[in-house]
């Protein structure tokens, strides 16, 4: 039913051209992975990467510590997603849809904590992690990952499930289920894009995280990505840096990301929603 | 029953002696309480940076093992988070690393903190006297030794043969008046018509190579009387090397004046220069910006003529021909004192094994050990192994500049100083003052309060 | 529809809902456990004269307000606020104008050009930070730099222009890096929020006659008001303690006492300096502005829950 409007024209070479524009510097790192330093550092930049290669990513590879930090990172994204989406959706649930004692100062002080600067705290984390022995351990820096995410994660949740009228809980229960069925068969799906959302802000904020982990990920053994990402780009006292390598780690950083986005972002965009409405 | 209680008690006292002579470090190791039992043990010694090469590392490893028994755990750490690092974790004795390096511009702030242990009874087993005493300096407080020097580097000029040839200057300057007019005279010349080309390109917020000329005319940025510490900029001696500076950016170099102490070999290189374009055509970007640099030894490595190696890696290959290096030429006839580069090592005051670390540091000042730094272009903390950097221009230069090579203020907020970038700050307007004197005073009055430990 | 929550007034039984506290009790648990200790020591600390020998085992002084008082009368820290402010809301509006802008286009073109578009702009939130400011500096360097080079191709002066030595330049700059960063999670949030909104209610809207501004205005609007509201106030919040982004580009130019904001120099206080009693200090001085500019949106939050 859908006739080819000239605006959706336009708008899609609108789409196209700012997804060019947004792409680019991810698109010069991708060419600069393929091509080498050589070519790198002339004053003259290459914009296609003919005749690159290879090269670069298996340098990286070598290396042998590509793949140790790749599984840290893995594990505590995935620990720190599950757990966090799980528990701020039970908290959002809780504040928007109950009223109790406390529910301000609660909402208050989430929305609070999330607003003290992090740069001053590394040295309490370290203390605090150190005493219970946590120290270079998944769980030790899941928990302040969760820590941090989770307020954050309250709220969007809170957002979504503000927007979702009760009336329609209460329709389903006139249709004869409890309430507990009625928000998970209506409520819950419409909220499946909050939780994606969501769940690719944990994501990346526990894939990309720097600063904590340098404190807290003491022993190379341990490491997550950016650390290890960090070791390619510091140029030591006799080599200088190697871009194209830096280029090819990034990349190989970034790549898990979209692969979870990829199997995640159908949900995004499902039509239930006319479904729950027209029923 | 009195007796019972007195052989008890005769035995518990005997117990808690032996108990007691037992945990203060192991069997052997004569006076300087330096342990070789290491079975079963694991210490950890941290490493900044890629400098010292795998071959050395694997050496200590090896050699630990056979001294000790113990296994040595090598871990490196960044150049750009140590300071956070070993904030963190010196004070805790469960994750402290047991001998650590660091910047020898750092160690002052944590000797003085009290992070390492006192190892003054090692002190002349370890080279005494013959040991970098600028470094030894920076690891001591009131008279007893915290850290010692880990391996030195140093500043020298790099310049192009051709282009100096070329302007009209056949000879290296052998005073440091010299070099500044031969510069200046350069950057005038211009020989090939590059625009923005510098004599000497030194970059405004440089203040490692620029303190040279403080340096060399006797001046400093700080000095100490009675434990308390005052910055000098305004002290006559330091305005010659300022006023000095001030030609310089005004006259020799077109760095931009908020350039740091980086990567300055990539303008002494030719590897841009588009094949064709006339050298009076100033709208072609042509690599080769200075006729002159200054930077730590080891840029070497990376001037020369661009080449592809075997791998498809880029090459430099030196040619003596178009390159050359000299150490700055003071006004005396000596070297002219540079920013000494390089680290210092300490064992960590809340180590578990002190014993098994002094071990580890007699391997790292033994005369073997020295050598291998040496031979692998890092000098050696020890005067009588500094023939073991070789003879090539390199090492010569190396060895030059290194001879009166000076440190920066060995005050215990001097962390605080470089942090804040303040020094930075100061030289990025030397070549734009037009009142020298008030900018040094003004700025003394921020550095002072810095100084001090709180 | 409204937006408003409407209470579920099902009578309560006898039971003085246990349930919500039980929900929370998670999130309750795990931000006490990793956030209480760290908020506390800051409290503390910013109290005390501390700094690295304090560290080291030394005691620390207690010196009540003293440090509170020697920042309110330290005009360099005013400066750096005022900068931090100015930085802060020029690209919080920015990126939700632009995110939003692109979450409407997003459900206005075709499924192949929306995933072409979500999937760059992911890749874009995906880089990490470290490798995407290399990219930015990279091709904003004044001498081998791609924006140059394609300037000065387009015959504008712009031949080794250095971006970054003027502060007012450098903002800019990190003001465009910093957006590019943020407007894909903007975009992505407003656009979860508007499958929300029921197609065939604004089908019908049209069909009456309704338009598009109107549409907008009037159904969509109320409906993601609080998805909205949210995101602007995380962007307001992440844009006042910027940090990473700063930092990596004072590493490659600039003078570092006028780039500083907030984030950095509070960094510079503790990482660099080890004066942690200040730069705790500092923290909890940014936590109250924070606390401050969200006023508003704390106020109408909480009338809303009232009513």
């Amino acid at each position: 039913m859908k006739r080819v409007r000239p605006a959706r024209v336009i708008l899609s070479i609108v789409g196209i051209v700012v997804a060019l524009v947004w792409f680019f510097p991810v698109y010069w790192m991708l060419n600069s992975s393929f091509l080498s330093n050589v070519v790198l550092t002339s004053s003259t930049p290459t914009f296609f990467p003919l005749g690159g290669n290879f090269d670069n990513f298996a340098t990286v590879f070598q290396g042998g510590t590509f793949l140790p930090a790749l599984g840290m990172s893995v594990v505590i994204a995935l620990v720190v997603v599950a757990v966090c989406l799980l528990f701020a959706f039970l908290a959002a649930v809780a504040i928007s849809r109950f009223r109790f004692r406390g529910r301000t100062s609660f909402v208050l002080t989430i929305l609070f904590v999330q607003m003290l600067p992090a740069e001053g705290l590394f040295i309490a984390q370290y203390k605090l992690m150190s005493s219970v022995n946590l120290l270079n351990t998944v769980l030790g820096i899941s928990i302040l990952y969760i820590a941090a995410v989770v307020p954050f994660t309250i709220w969007m949740l809170r957002g979504f499930v503000a927007g979702i009228p009760a009336d329609l809980e209460e329709a389903a229960m006139v249709d004869g289920l409890s309430r507990t069925q009625a928000f998970l068969r209506i409520t819950f799906p419409l909220l499946a894009p909050g939780l994606v959302a969501s769940g690719v802000y944990a994501f990346l904020q526990s894939w990309n995280e720097f600063t904590v982990a340098l404190v807290v990920l003491q022993d190379q053994s341990s490491e997550t990505l950016p650390l290890w990402l960090r070791g390619f780009i510091q140029a030591s006292a006799s080599k200088a840096i190697d871009w194209g390598q830096v280029m090819a780690a990034s990349t190989l950083v970034a790549i898990p990301v979209i692969i979870f986005f990829l199997l995640v972002q159908g949900r995004m965009t499902s039509g239930l929603v006319g479904g729950a409405v027209k029923g | 029953m009195k007796r019972k209680i007195a052989v008890a008690t005769a035995v518990a006292l005997a117990s808690a002696l032996v108990l007691a002579g037992c945990s203060t470090g192991g069997s052997t190791g004569g006076s300087t309480g330096a342990s070789t039992d290491g079975k079963g043990k694991t210490i950890t010694l941290w490493l900044v940076g890629s400098d010292t090469p795998d071959k050395l590392r694997s050496y200590l490893i090896s050699e630990f093992h056979k001294e000790t028994k113990g296994t040595l755990k090598i871990e490196q750490q960044d150049w750009s988070d140590i300071v956070t690092k070993l904030t963190t974790t010196l004070p805790d004795k469960n994750n402290t690393p047991d001998v650590t390096e660091m910047g020898n511009t750092q160690s002052p702030t944590f000797t003085n903190v009290g992070a390492f242990l006192d190892i003054s009874d090692m002190y002349s087993e370890l080279g005494g006297s013959k040991l970098l005493q600028s470094f030894v300096d920076a690891g001591k407080v009131n008279g007893k030794n915290y850290t010692l020097p880990y391996y030195f580097g140093s500043r020298y000029v790099f310049y192009r043969k051709d282009v100096w040839a070329k302007a009209g200057i056949t000879s290296v300057p052998t005073t440091l008046d010299e070099f500044n007019k031969d510069v200046a005279t350069i950057a005038a010349a211009n020989p090939d018509k590059i625009s923005n080309f510098s004599g000497l390109y030194l970059g405004g917020q440089d203040w490692r190579d620029g303190i040279s000329w403080i340096f060399a005319n006797g001046g400093n940025i700080a000095s100490e009387k009675n434990g308390k510490w005052t910055a000098t900029l305004d002290d006559p001696k330091t305005m010659v090397g300022l006023k000095q500076l001030q030609a310089i950016y005004q006259n020799a170099s077109k760095a931009p004046n908020d350039a740091k102490d980086s990567n300055q070999y990539i303008y002494v290189n030719d590897d841009d220069a588009i094949p064709g374009a006339t050298a009076s055509d100033p709208s072609t970007p042509v690599s080769l910006s200075a006729a002159t640099i200054m930077a730590p030894g080891w840029a070497h490595w990376s001037i020369g003529t661009k080449g592809t190696g075997a791998d498809g890696k880029v090459t430099r290959t030196w040619d003596d021909n178009i390159f050359g290096v000299f150490p700055l030429p003071g006004n005396d006839g000596k070297p002219a004192p540079v920013f000494a580069g390089g680290s210092n090592i300490g064992i960590s005051a809340k180590s578990k094994n002190p014993g098994l670390a002094k071990t580890l540091l007699k391997i790292i000042f033994s005369k073997t050990y020295q050598t291998m730094l040496g031979q692998n272009g890092l000098g050696p903390a020890n005067s009588d192994d500094t023939s073991s950097l070789g003879t090539d221009e390199f090492a010569t230069a190396l060895i030059q500049s290194a001879e009166n090579s000076k440190l920066t203020p060995a005050a215990p907020g001097w962390a605080s100083v470089e942090a804040s970038n303040v020094l930075e700050e100061f030289f990025s307007k030397i070549g734009t003052s037009t009142d020298l004197a008030a900018l040094a005073k003004e700025y003394d009055a921020k550095i002072t309060p810095m100084l001090n430990s709180k | 529809m409204t937006a408003a929550t409407t209470r579920l007034t099902v009578p309560r039984r006898r039971r003085r809902s246990f349930a919500p506290y039980a929900l929370l009790i998670p999130s309750v648990v795990v931000m006490v456990l990793a956030m209480g200790y760290p908020l506390v020591w800051q409290l503390i600390t910013s109290l005390q004269q501390f700094g690295l020998a304090q560290q080291f085992g030394q005691p620390a002084p207690f010196v009540g307000l003293d440090n509170y008082i020697r920042l309110a009368t330290d005009p360099y820290l005013w400066t750096v606020v005022g900068r931090s402010l100015l930085f802060c809301f020029v690209t919080a509006a920015v990126t939700m104008l632009i995110g939003t802008l692109l979450a409407l286009l997003m459900r206005a073109v075709p499924a192949a050009v929306r995933i072409i578009l979500q999937i760059t702009l992911l890749l874009a939130w995906a880089m990490p930070v470290v490798a995407a400011m290399t990219v930015w500096t990279w091709l904003f360097d004044w001498r081998r730099g791609v924006v140059n080079w394609l300037l000065t191709a387009m015959g504008l002066p712009f031949q080794q222009h250095n971006w970054l030595q003027n502060p007012l330049s450098f903002f800019a700059v990190a003001s465009i890096i910093v957006i590019w960063m943020s407007v894909p999670f903007v975009a992505f949030s407003i656009f979860a929020g508007l499958t929300q909104v029921p197609e065939d209610v604004l089908e019908a809207a049209e069909m009456d006659g309704a338009t598009a501004s109107q549409r907008f205005w009037r159904i969509t609007v109320p409906i993601i008001r609080p998805v909205i509201s949210i995101v602007l106030l995380l962007q307001v919040i992440w844009d006042l303690r910027v940090f990473t982004q700063i930092k990596l580009l004072q590493d490659s130019g600039s003078i570092a006492s006028e780039t500083n904001l907030l984030g950095t120099y509070i960094y510079q206080l503790g990482a660099g300096s080890s004066d942690f009693g200040t730069a705790s200090a500092v923290s909890i001085f940014v936590l109250i502005l924070t606390i401050a500019l969200s006023g508003f949106y704390i106020r109408s939050m909480l009338k809303e829950d009232a009513a």
